[in-house]
């Protein structure tokens, strides 16, 4: 078991250096568990997946299986899923709906709300027990435009504090019409054997993975095309974090367009008459030149989400060199079902386990992740150098820490920045209200 | 009917039951050995190749499995191909060194089909993933298939595969079944 000093000089801000025992090491991720993942809040659910009165997901925070309900009050509620008698699961069903959750073991039953409502022969329990205090511990729920977050911590401040200025990005996702958001039905699960902050800092910032890591891709969509040897950079790309929640991107506005487009006039017709509406909500600047760009971001600590492709998805730990990922796509609910269906096949060709893209990162973090089983080499620290310290916080535009152009381990520091905080940290007191 | 009539039918569902099999030990090799040129001769130009996602449900809560939930495919020839460039693009790092893949295809039941000149095809298919040094993946899935009937051999021309799987237990999915 490490200390706190000895957490905090493996992250070097300064020098742009990553300790690569924080992606390896046991008593690490057990500090995660404890110091983030159990304070932090967490995206659980769209509000889309949870509609109706009884409608129900099962999900993890950290490794803390959830059940995330919609009570007959209305309300949505996060609960463990773990019976408060010898502790077996209540729900074994990854979603459905439910009344009750009734368990297997002995039958004692829970309300949608987490209480506990009765059990199996209860008449020997008279005098025995007090169902009040026996129920499912309830973690914090709250909500932001659709996405459902929960938080087992009663200190952490509210999600618009710990989302912060991050807001401003999110709406670009979130806030396009007046109707909002849902996912659509059913959910891509697949394992990795790597640490679940690969997939978190990839997509926080990693602008400089697209052109050679998903060069095989790049090529199979350009169909013949030329595709340029390096990307161009866009001195106007930029990389935005707040509060170690980050996005990376360019301006120009069509990237990520005409990737899932490939010229389909339908398809740019209807991405034009959704700017124009969008502009009107969110402005010129993020309907016409942030959106349809290529993006990628990440809702410290592991919820992370491509605009434009529309995958939304949970990195979820399952121990230091494994974790499961959990992904949706999400569509506006406006969107016409032909819409739909072209957005739908177009995030599955690129981002999910057979997708043309995804399908060579697994491989990179995998191996980022072994490599660290040798002694020696796990001792060599990790270059995270490039425009180290370059971030203001004073860009006339755009909210959050700025730095440009998208090259560089901005982003990624400041997530990192923002994992020593939580795991140095004994409460939230300690942990800055805003970075 | 006569015995003569039975056994000339018999004799018929043999012929179409080995020529079926022997469609899919061909396609087997295909996808064994990469080579997609010969894989999508064997595919009709209006294949609609699918394969859901699936997840653990109570059995009230299961409903028919619907194109518009999440899927691992929802192809046509043309995104096939696509997918196909980037195997050949030349830069598929994570394809080199090679996977080694062997598609096995049992329990295949063939019958002749309402339409015309199509037979409808049931088959298990299990197929083995081995990788670097150590990576080993299983994949089990039921295939339902519609093949269409042409001069010596068949198409598919459509093809729904259900993984036994609800978390794919790999890091992706590079391989057709």
């Amino acid at each position: 078991m490490g200390n706190i000093e000895e957490l905090k000089a493996m992250v070097d801000l300064k020098n742009g250096q990553i300790d690569r025992r924080i992606f390896w090491e046991d008593w690490i991720y057990q500090l995660e568990l404890e110091k983030l993942f159990a304070k932090s809040w967490l995206f659980v659910a769209h509000e889309s997946q949870v509609k109706n009165t009884g409608d129900f997901i099962t999900t993890y925070m950290g490794q803390d299986n959830v059940i995330v309900t919609r009570h007959k009050d209305g309300a949505i509620h996060v609960f463990t899923n773990s019976c408060t008698h010898r502790g077996n699961r209540i729900c074994f069903a990854d979603r459905g709906k439910a009344r009750q959750f009734t368990c297997n073991y002995h039958g004692w039953a829970f309300g949608t709300n987490g209480d506990l409502l009765g059990m199996h022969e209860e008449e020997h329990y008279k005098g025995h027990i007090d169902k009040s205090k026996n129920g499912l511990q309830n973690a914090r729920v709250e909500t932001y435009k659709g996405l459902v977050f929960a938080c087992f911590d009663d200190e952490a401040p509210s999600l618009e504090d710990f989302l912060g200025d991050y807001r401003w990005y999110l709406d670009i996702i979130l806030d396009q019409t007046e109707e909002g958001t849902e996912f659509l039905g059913g959910c891509i699960k697949n394992m990795y054997n790597a640490n679940w902050k690969f997939g978190a800092e990839n997509f926080i910032g990693d602008s400089l993975h697209v052109g050679w890591t998903h060069a095989s891709g790049a090529k199979a969509v350009s169909m013949g095309h030329e595709v340029p040897e390096y990307m161009p950079v866009d001195p106007s790309s930029f990389h935005a974090n707040a509060n170690g929640h980050g996005w990376e991107g360019g301006i120009d506005g069509v990237g990520t367009l005409e990737l899932i487009s490939s010229g389909n006039p339908r398809l740019v017709e209807y991405f034009e008459q959704q700017r124009q509406s969008m502009a009107k909500r969110l402005g010129d600047l993020r309907a016409r030149k942030i959106y349809g760009s290529v993006i990628s971001a990440t809702v410290f600590p592991n919820f992370s989400f491509l605009p434009g492709i529309n995958t939304m998805r949970t990195w979820l730990p399952k121990g230091p060199r494994q974790f499961e990922l959990r992904a949706w796509t999400m569509v506006n609910k406006n969107m016409p079902d032909d819409i739909r269906e072209i957005v739908q096949n177009a995030c599955a060709m690129t981002f999910s386990p057979s997708g043309i893209f995804e399908m060579d990162d697994g491989e990179n973090w995998e191996n980022a992740t072994l490599a660290n089983e040798g002694v020696v080499t796990r001792k060599q620290h990790l270059h995270y150098g490039l425009r180290v310290g370059t971030s203001h916080r004073d860009d006339p535009e755009l909210p959050g820490n700025i730095s440009r152009p998208m090259y560089s381990d901005v982003n990624q520091l400041a997530f990192y920045q923002r994992w020593v905080d939580f795991l140095t940290a004994e409460s939230w007191d300690d942990i800055p209200k805003v970075r | 009917m006569t015995s003569t009539d039975t056994q000339q039918i018999d004799t018929e569902n043999m012929l179409l039951w080995h020529r079926v099999n022997q469609f899919y030990n061909q396609e087997a090799r295909a996808l064994d050995e990469e080579d997609y040129a010969t894989w999508f001769t064997m595919l009709a130009d209006d294949i609609h190749y699918w394969m859901p996602a699936r997840e653990s449900m109570f059995r009230k809560d299961e409903t028919p499995d619907s194109t518009t939930n999440m899927n691992h495919y929802n192809e046509s020839l043309q995104s096939l191909q696509l997918r196909v460039a980037r195997l050949h693009s030349g830069a598929a790092w994570a394809e080199d060194p090679r996977t080694r893949y062997r598609h096995l295809i049992t329990n295949l039941e063939v019958e002749l089909s309402d339409v015309e000149g199509e037979v409808n095809v049931r088959s298990n298919t299990l197929v083995y993933r081995n990788r670097l040094e150590r990576e080993e993946y299983w994949l089990l899935a039921k295939r339902e298939d519609i093949l269409r009937v042409t001069e010596g051999s068949f198409k598919v021309a459509k093809r729904k595969i259900t993984p036994d799987f609800s978390s794919l237990l790999s890091k992706n999915l590079n391989v057709f079944l």
